[in-house]
């Protein structure tokens, strides 16, 4: 036989995954050795045998799997697999595959199988994926690593740092920095980092003020620096260094410090986009300018997934860009109406809050007081939250349709008021309150006094932390959507077997995951918002287990990638962005990893709900 | 198989050459076997034209089928050397005259190997009458005794199902794709001995996909 006698069996395996991947001389082999098999829908199931195990390609036709309690599990079209398991681990077939339509079904042997496996690292990487139910793309992540490493604060810290004893005198200090030619050294104090010593603390606290060298560094050093996570985004720490007005940037690594980054460094190693977008949108000296500024949000975003930048980074980036407009807004209205009568700390909720922010977001935000303002001071927080919101929405974050907002009265409050809300929804978790709620327990203080946001987050965490009776009614909140059980022809499908002509990403899945995560956070008292940073804050004190924990932080970051791939082309074809996807744009891999994300998404539901409704 | 059927076959098997009275007594017990037992093998021929008087086998393509799964690790497909071109059968086949060069059959082994590949299995063709015809002659030229046993036509099955159904049957509406699509058997895009064979078998694991395995394959033999 020559290569083109089977090309319609050979074109058709050439177009699905994992079967494109092989090389032409195993797709050759595949298609020659082949068996093909007829299911009849009037003979009700595939005859599966456990003695000669198969990988069934489904070629025509329609096939449903269920479990041995006959629960659908998938739904199979032209494309899908099945058989797969029992393939792959040995073991016998416990679940059956219904014919629903007539069709033709190629069968692959256990011996091909595994000589394909062998011979294709791709092909037998897509089955052992498949098998573990795992998502872990490895070459992908292998390839984001390199990416994005050249972006993080690791990447600028190669010395080991330069550091000196508290006692230490400053020329001593001094001597050192010369010597290792360097404007600045960490301080420490029985291995705690307590301060820095620049060139300027040298000039300005020791020169300047006429001492000597035998001053102990202490007295000279910048004590209670700012300070960096090694994993930082690079633009992160330049945010950090513009909104305090510094240079210098002790790195910490689990809480040691492990290096420093200053601004030249960041200046040299990279002047990208955000940063540049971050540092105009702060020049800008009035509203209609800044909102010119904003146009180009879309377009930062459009680079980001054309840089196939991580979701998650992306959603870091897109929030840090609405947080300085924010900033900027509340500066430029404070300017306009004088300084505030009262501190106060402006609030973002939901995704604002949780820093995952993508295309077409609307805002949640509200107010925190020190005290309960009077009629006079009331009429100038109107003034300041009418204009930043009327600003936030003419830059293109629209009004939120549920009014949850500072401009409305209903969310600017005393601490002691938000506090009294708070543990209003904690204590008496109506559910339907809860929905609402749940945007607010996604907080972050963008602008103003830290000490009274943590004020107002230590005090609900406090009231949400093993509080089952509020967890259990959270968890029911996570649980009255379900993610989708896949795709079947040009339809999405539902878990009670109906069909839908599309998905909404962001409700049947982001959605969902952050839902899950919450529950867990607020269970244990995590300051943390952000969701991945939630997942892995839980899988390191081992509330979830690490192999549960990263499967859900990679089906968040697959489907939060699919939603900006496919807005991404949704902006392209000039179509107006939604988080609706069309089964019929996925290519048959991301059908199947897509699958899997569903997959997780609906295990951890299972788990939460084991976890945390028990009694109920 | 009725009896005279049998007594039939069994005077034509004890009158033939022994090239063919061996074939035939190796075929004789697969009639009285059931459906989902029986070694069968799809068939399909490209001849340089319809009539077989005149015009040549140019290849072959067999598919065996066992336990209704075709077994296409067992596939053959062969080119036959031909005396003249061609010529304007090119257009459906495909097969040109540089095809030829490298044949690996000549027209006098054409016949040995067909009987060697589908010994002890029931032949399977999308409209029979053609195929054994041009079959028949080889072996009337090759042996001088010409070739008859029952075998299976998908399309003759089809023609039952849908005359019985009260169907006119329009123009075309036998035709392999056509008869395919009517068990929603994908489209198979070539003209090529081997994927017509293919085409051929899946075409009958779908006509039979629905009837209980231990029908006796009689009731699908095409006399001729």
């Amino acid at each position: 036989m020559d290569e083109t006698e089977l090309l319609p069996i050979r074109n058709f395996l050439a177009e699905i995954a994992p079967f494109n991947e092989l090389s032409a001389e195993l797709l050759e082999e595949c298609c020659r050795n082949l068996s093909i098999g007829y299911y009849s829908k009037a003979s009700v199931a595939v005859p599966l045998s456990s003695e000669n195990p198969l990988l069934y390609i489904v070629r025509s036709g329609a096939f449903e799997v269920r479990n041995a309690e006959g629960e659908l599990l998938d739904r199979l079209g032209a494309g899908d697999y099945f058989g797969f398991p029992s393939l792959m681990s040995g073991e016998s077939i416990s679940n059956k595959v219904l014919i629903l339509e007539d069709g033709l079904v190629y069968h692959l042997s256990l011996p091909l199988f595994e000589k394909l496996r062998a011979g294709c690292r791709a092909f037998d990487r897509f089955f052992n994926r498949a098998y573990a139910k795992r998502l872990r793309h490895q070459e992908s992540h292998q390839h984001h690593a390199e990416v994005i490493t050249a972006n993080r604060i690791s990447s600028l810290v190669v010395m080991s740092p330069i550091s000196v004893d508290h006692k230490t005198p400053v020329s001593d200090a001094a001597k050192l920095m010369r010597k290792n030619r360097v404007s600045s050294t960490l301080v420490m104090d029985n291995q705690k980092l307590v301060g820095i010593l620049t060139d300027r603390d040298l000039r300005n606290r020791v020169l300047a003020e006429g001492l000597n060298g035998d001053v102990p560094v202490y007295q000279a050093m910048t004590a209670k620096p700012v300070t960096i996570d090694a994993n930082a985004l690079v633009f992160e720490a330049m945010l950090q260094m513009s909104q305090h007005n510094i240079h210098h940037l002790p790195v910490l690594d689990n809480g040691d410090p492990v290096g420093m980054v200053t601004s030249t460094d960041i200046i040299r190693s990279q002047s990208s986009q955000p940063i540049l977008l971050i540092g105009e949108i702060e020049r800008q000296q009035d509203v209609d300018s800044l909102i010119h500024v904003s146009k180009q949000i879309p377009i930062l975003l459009q680079n980001l997934i054309s840089a196939d930048a991580r979701a998650e980074e992306i959603g870091r980036i897109l929030t840090s860009v609405t947080d300085a407009l924010t900033r900027r807004l509340i500066q430029l209205h404070q300017a306009l109406l004088g300084e505030p009568p009262v501190a106060f700390c402006w609030l973002a909720f939901g995704s604002q809050g949780r820093q995952d922010q993508m295309a077409c977001s609307d805002q949640d935000n509200g107010l925190l007081l020190t005290h309960e303002p009077n009629a006079v001071e009331n009429a100038y927080f109107d003034k300041l939250t009418h204009a930043v919101c009327a600003g936030l929405n003419d830059c293109g974050y629209v009004f939120c349709p549920g009014d949850i907002m500072a401009q409305n009265p209903m969310w600017r409050m005393s601490l002691e008021q938000w506090q009294q809300k708070f543990s209003d929804w904690v204590n008496a978790p109506e559910p339907k309150a809860l929905m609402h709620a749940s945007i607010f327990f996604d907080m972050r203080c963008v602008f103003g006094p830290e000490n009274l946001f943590a004020a107002l987050q230590d005090n609900v965490l406090a009231d949400t932390r093993d509080n089952d009776i509020f967890l259990a009614a959270l968890t029911g909140n996570a649980l009255s959507e379900t993610p989708p059980l896949g795709f079947f022809r040009q339809f999405v499908l539902e878990r009670d077997g109906s069909e839908e002509k599309g998905i909404d990403l962001k409700h049947r899945g982001s959605v969902l995951i952050n839902d899950i995560a919450r529950v867990y956070a607020l269970s244990a008292g995590l300051k943390e918002v952000n969701t991945a940073k939630r997942i892995r804050v839980l899988i390191a004190k081992g509330i979830l287990n690490r192999k549960d924990g990263l499967n859900l932080a990679d089906a968040l970051e697959f489907i939060a990638h699919m939603r900006l791939a496919n807005q991404g082309r949704q902006y392209e074809n000039r179509e107006q962005l939604s988080n609706y996807l069309k089964p019929e744009e996925l290519s048959s891999l991301m059908r199947h990893q897509l699958r899997d994300a569903f997959k997780v998404v609906h295990d951890a539901q299972s788990a939460l709900k084991l976890k945390f409704m028990r009694s109920f | 198989m009725a009896f005279w059927q049998q007594l039939y076959f069994g005077w034509r098997a004890f009158r033939s050459p022994p090239l063919l009275q061996d074939y035939y007594q190796r075929l004789g017990p697969l009639f009285s076997m059931p459906l989902a037992e029986v070694p069968l093998v799809a068939v399909d021929m490209e001849m340089t034209g319809l009539n077989p008087l005149t015009d040549q086998i140019i290849s072959v393509g067999l598919v065996p089928i066992f336990q209704q799964r075709l077994q296409l690790g067992d596939a053959e497909h062969r080119l036959v050397g031909i005396s003249g071109s061609v010529g304007q059968s090119a257009v459906i086949h495909g097969i040109v005259d540089r095809h030829l060069e490298q044949q690996v059959l000549d027209q006098q082994s054409l016949l040995r190997w067909i009987l060697q590949q589908t010994q002890g299995k029931l032949m399977i063709f999308h409209h029979a009458p053609l195929d054994l015809a041009f079959l028949s002659m080889l072996a009337q030229r090759t042996v001088n005794h010409p070739l008859q046993f029952p075998v299976i036509d998908t399309l003759q099955i089809d023609r039952h199902r849908l005359l019985r159904d009260r169907h006119i049957l329009p123009q075309g509406s036998l035709r392999l794709g056509a008869c395919r699509k009517r068990y929603q058997l994908p489209v198979y895009a070539a003209h090529n001995a081997l994927m017509d064979a293919i085409a051929c078998g899946e075409l009958f694991l779908a006509q039979t996909a629905s009837i209980r395995p231990t029908v006796p394959i009689s009731e699908f033999l095409w006399w001729p």
